[in-house]
């Protein structure tokens, strides 16, 4: 395996993080679609599925991975165009890291209470 | 990767291997930016004001019934959509070596995502709830 540094863990999370996100998109927009049917359509039974605990959790790290894309796609705009995004792109990524477990925390104390609320 | 990663846009123009390639790479970086407030505004609204364990119909058709909400929805679905199935292709090409297989599993991702984008596009806007309602009962009424 290549032994890179930093660097080769921000894309590689990068890439993980963007194909779950991406599947789930698809995934979302079709339970959505769903609505369509009316009231007394599959909709409301297609979400009882979403609000079972194992399945909140899964999309607890979907967005936790969104937090984490979208915060190292500002890093990677920063690097292609600034002068000095390049040089600082390590220190950028612990700042990604940084900022994304300052978001995470407070979001997991108030989404926790609630998946263990519904269980 | 064959060659390393463009840093600045001289050097996407440089490596891109056609026009639409680099109106790609920069795509990506503008949508990107975009979303992360579109992106961030949804989860806000639907995941940390409420809980998302008290979503049923009813609160989507309330929501959907707001031309705000409309076009916020088109804008994440249009911006989403295309960044999100434009970084499955990177996957597919970055992953997938053999031209055959390569081939066909573009085809199918493009044929999925545009199925799936159409029908999100109906869902905001071909229909009004109470035409929905009609028109459920009307295919009930056939059957």
């Amino acid at each position: 395996m290549y032994r890179g540094r930093e660097g080769q863990w921000a894309f590689l999370l990068h890439r993980v993080s963007g194909v779950a996100i991406a599947l789930f998109l698809l995934l979302h927009v079709l339970d959505i679609s769903l609505v369509m049917f009316g009231p007394d359509g599959p909709f409301d039974a297609f979400l009882a599925f979403y609000h079972n605990w194992p399945f909140r959790i899964g999309l607890l790290m979907v967005i936790a991975g969104v937090v984490y894309h979208a915060l190292n796609g500002l890093r990677i705009i920063l690097m292609d165009f600034t002068t000095w995004g390049v040089r600082y792109q390590r220190q950028l990524w612990y700042g990604v890291l940084g900022l994304t477990t300052a978001i995470g925390v407070p979001v997991l104390w108030i989404v926790v209470p609630q998946i263990v609320g519904g269980i | 990767m064959a060659s390393p990663r463009p840093r600045t846009y001289a050097e996407a123009r440089e490596v891109s291997s056609s026009n639409s390639e680099l109106g790609w790479w920069v795509f990506m970086r503008i949508s990107g930016l975009l979303l992360v407030f579109l992106v961030f505004g949804h989860l806000w609204t639907n995941n940390i004001v409420i809980d998302p364990a008290t979503i049923d119909y009813d609160y989507v058709a309330s929501r959907l019934a707001q031309p705000g909400v409309r076009i916020y929805d088109t804008f994440l679905l249009f911006f989403a959509m295309l960044h999100g199935v434009n970084g499955l292709r990177y996957s597919i090409e970055d992953y997938t070596k053999r031209p055959g297989r390569r081939f066909w599993y573009k085809i199918l991702l493009y044929t999925v995502s545009a199925i799936i984008f159409v029908l999100g596009t109906m869902t905001l806007w071909a229909f009004t709830y109470q035409e929905m309602g009609d028109a459920v009962r009307a295919i009930g009424a056939t059957q």
